[in-house]
């Protein structure tokens, strides 16, 4: 399914893919790999958003949430596995990494089986390489231990007793400066004042700086034993890293094939959480729309954060109709909510609806408005739609989902109609689903389409509005309005325009002169 | 506690190796970082020997994986931030270690970094900073050292000017309500000299609030003045209890004793050369 930017902005899919995004970096390279799904994927579509639905039902929600925060800590394995198969050496930062990726299936684990998961999909444990790397661990830290190699603990006795004798060494060549020239060496350095002591400085100081007001000098500590000692050290640690690393690279495909799949459950758990959320339905593939009670999150959300309500939509749609209906009555959000119960189906998710019949689609085309792209070419509003439409007809098939928002509602109405006529009739003949919104009149009619219409304004409803701002306002307006879409059985359909400004608070006189004028809206209107 | 220097090679390193050497004396294990990076044999701007930063067992630290010594081992206790030379690592030295080290790239990171390392460890904890990153330790109670040297200026005079133009902009007061102006402007992101120029035309005798002394970017006279002209705050003071000294320059080598006491008297803070032993 392809959409453009301004159409997955319009249809919420960009909130979606934000809504459903995995957690870890596992599951976000694990649904790049996915495409959406389109026309001929109906079963693997079905398989995958049922089984979504089936663990949204099943698993506790308090236990997703921990799922999906054990997934956000498991830490990423994937450039430290790469490395070593590729025989490149391993440090002991990565073997910590190492050990709290085993440290964090486990916890995941613990969290699928506590929240009530299935224990065939139990994600794995890594004991193997658990076992390779306790030696080192211990409190969460790792340290390359001694039991690595059978040279390590000699080699680092030996270090310790070489710098034992290096700090003797060096202490009692400090003593020694001190007793000649009565200066204390703060660490390996010291700095002899000439006003102090201009004499001759003892074999155990070389000067690494004179100057005529002092000398600045080092103690001369030479320890071959220690270097030897170093040395040798440093060989069998880095024997211990390369075997170690040889023996991660040996459980290399066990790690990949976790990371693998804490990708794939994070992909799960992530939709999951979206359907409990949102009670998603497993849809009926079909060539037609049929949705009962279904939400469109992002303005459900949105409300929500307001304060108000969400009204959940019951459309059908079979070929093209037009939806026409008042002002703020809700027919660009259900335009919006189309694409996204498809955008859902598509992105293996339950469409939010009590039951739904959707399309898997190629295209899904947003006509109306203007997107980024859209302004940064300096075309007007009329240009940039009419840019849009061209667009979108060159491509549309049976397997495109074409949304037409207001198309032609910046240029005068009597041309404005008749374009959009001619639009509905194009998108008619390439057999397209479409949902086209308008106020022109008797499009659907003079197209030979479906006419909807969103019921509207209850009059008896506004009667009784005296809103005191705008925030009141819209609260009555919203609880004036019946956002059902039903058939308009060939009926006009008033856009309330005139009651709706003065309920905005547009000035009386104005509204007032508006209602005179409009014959229609004297038949509505009730001051 | 934080050292930071007026100027590249101003003995930096070696005062924070010197605080480390005293409190390793008095049996205190130590965490250390680093804002930049440090340690490393020969500086990689200018090729001049740098001391190097040698951590006693039991010290902990925080540096890039790119940094992390590959023996003696280290005993690894975390991870945090990313970084240019890879991902901050939280280690303990089991063994003698010397090591270069360079802390995160932020100032938000860098101060996570020492949360972090102050839940791992009680003791003191030393930073090898830097006066533009010094922002990230801003309102807290840590101690702030600046180390001077011949680096910043040719004669000792000149040094000990640089010195006290940095401790006087470091040094600016908190917000204090009971001492606030009528009229009180606070100025977003750094004070520059065009800032300070508008200030001086038109808010004489008003409190000026900046978020913290490294947003003052104005230097010498002008600050000097503007300092007189307005009553200069911040909302996130800093610390300064002490300036180090260091008489190496490329260019010219200073007596001393001179230096430390010139460095004392213009800053009015106890000042040390911590090679030399004196103290001003």
């Amino acid at each position: 399914m392809k959409t453009d930017a301004l159409t997955a902005e319009r249809i919420g899919l960009t909130w979606l893919r934000a809504a459903i995004a995995p957690v870890g970096a596992f599951g976000r390279r694990h649904d790049e790999t996915i495409a959406p799904y389109g026309p001929g994927d109906e079963l693997r579509a079905h398989a995958e958003i049922a089984d979504v639905a089936e663990l949204a039902a099943r698993l506790e929600r308090d236990g997703v949430t921990r799922l999906r925060a054990a997934l956000r800590a498991v830490p990423e394995p994937s450039a430290i596995v790469a490395r070593a198969r590729a025989g490149d050496p391993l440090n002991d930062a990565d073997f910590y990494e190492l050990g709290r990726f085993v440290d964090a299936l486990d916890v995941f684990a613990r969290a699928w089986d506590g929240a009530g998961g299935e224990a065939s999909r139990r994600p794995p444990v890594l004991e193997a390489l658990r076992d390779l790397l306790a030696p080192g661990r211990s409190g969460g830290e790792f340290y390359l231990a001694a039991e690595f190699a059978p040279g390590l603990h000699e080699a680092r006795a030996a270090v310790e007793r070489a710098e034992e004798r290096y700090e003797a060494l060096r202490d009692s060549i400090a003593a020694r400066v001190r007793d000649a020239i009565g200066i204390d060496a703060a660490g390996d350095e010291l700095v002899v004042l000439r006003a102090d002591y201009d004499g001759p400085l003892p074999d155990e100081l070389f000067v690494v700086r004179e100057t005529p007001t002092y000398r600045a000098a080092r103690l001369r500590v030479t320890a071959p034993d220690r270097d030897d000692a170093l040395a040798r050290l440093s060989t069998e640690e880095e024997a211990a890293r390369r075997a170690l690393a040889e023996r991660v690279s040996q459980q290399a495909d066990a790690i990949v094939a976790a990371t693998g799949a804490l990708g794939a459950l994070d992909r799960l758990l992530a939709r999951v959480a979206f359907a409990q959320r949102w009670d998603g339905c497993v849809p009926v593939f079909a060539g037609a729309i049929a949705v009962d009670d279904g939400v469109f999150p992002p303005l459900a959300d949105a409300l929500a954060a307001r304060g108000r309500r969400y009204t959940a939509l019951s459309l059908r749609l079979n070929g093209v109709a037009v939806l026409t209906g008042p002002n703020m009555g809700g027919k660009s959000a259900a335009l919006a909510a189309v694409g996204f119960w498809c955008a859902c189906a598509a992105l293996g998710v339950p469409p939010p609806a009590r039951s739904a019949t959707i399309p898997l689609l190629e295209r899904i085309e947003w006509i109306g408005g203007e997107g980024p792209a859209d302004r940064a070419r300096l075309l007007s509003s009329y240009a940039v739609e009419v840019v849009r439409a061209s667009g979108v007809l060159a491509g549309a098939s049976p397997q495109t989902l074409v949304l037409v928002d207001e198309f032609a509602r910046t240029t005068g109405p009597r041309e404005g109609r008749a374009l959009l006529i001619a639009l509905v009739e194009t998108l008619r003949a390439c057999g397209t689903l479409a949902l086209v919104a308008t106020h022109f009149d008797a499009v659907a009619e003079a197209a030979g389409v479906v006419h909807l219409r969103v019921a509207g304004l209850r009059a008896e409803a506004l009667d009784t509005v005296r809103a005191s701002d705008l925030d009141a306002a819209l609260e009555a307006i919203g609880a004036a309005m019946d956002y059902r879409i039903v058939a308009a059985d060939g009926a006009a359909t008033a856009s309330d325009a005139v009651a709706l400004a003065r309920l905005l608070g547009l000035d009386a006189r104005i509204v007032d002169r508006a209602a005179a004028i409009s014959d229609s809206a004297q038949t509505r209107f009730r001051g | 506690m934080i050292v930071v220097g007026t100027a590249k090679n101003t003995g930096k390193t070696t005062t924070f190796n010197a605080l480390r050497a005293v409190a390793r004396r008095r049996g205190a294990a130590v965490a250390v970082t680093s804002i930049g990076r440090d340690g490393e044999p020969s500086d990689a701007l200018d090729s001049e020997p740098k001391p190097r930063v040698r951590l006693a067992p039991g010290t902990l630290v925080a540096l890039a994986a790119g940094l992390l010594p590959r023996s003696p081992a280290l005993a690894i206790l975390g991870v945090g931030e990313a970084s240019a030379l890879g991902t901050i690592v939280f280690a303990r030295a089991v063994l003698p270690t010397a090591c270069e080290i360079a802390g995160p790239p932020s100032a938000r990171a860098m101060r996570a970094t020492i949360e972090r390392l102050r839940a791992m460890h009680d003791g003191p904890l030393f930073v090898d900073g830097a006066i533009d990153r010094v922002a990230a330790l801003a309102g807290g109670d840590d101690a702030v050292i600046v180390a001077t040297g011949a680096a910043s200026g040719a004669t000792a005079a000149r040094v000990a000017a640089v010195a006290a133009d940095t401790v006087a902009r470091l040094s600016l007061p908190g917000r204090d309500a009971a001492r606030e102006r009528a009229r009180v402007v606070r100025v977003e992101g750094a004070l520059d000299v065009r800032d300070a120029e508008d200030l001086l035309a038109n808010a004489r005798g008003a409190t000026v609030v900046v978020d913290d002394p490294t947003r003052i970017a104005v230097r010498g006279a002008l600050f000097a003045k503007l300092r007189e002209a307005v009553d200069l705050r911040c909302e996130r003071p800093l610390r300064i209890v002490a300036c180090t000294t260091s008489p190496v320059g490329r260019s010219a080598t200073l007596a001393p004793r001179e230096l430390v006491e010139a460095v004392a008297r213009a800053t009015g803070l106890p000042a040390f050369d911590v090679v030399a032993d004196l103290a001003a």
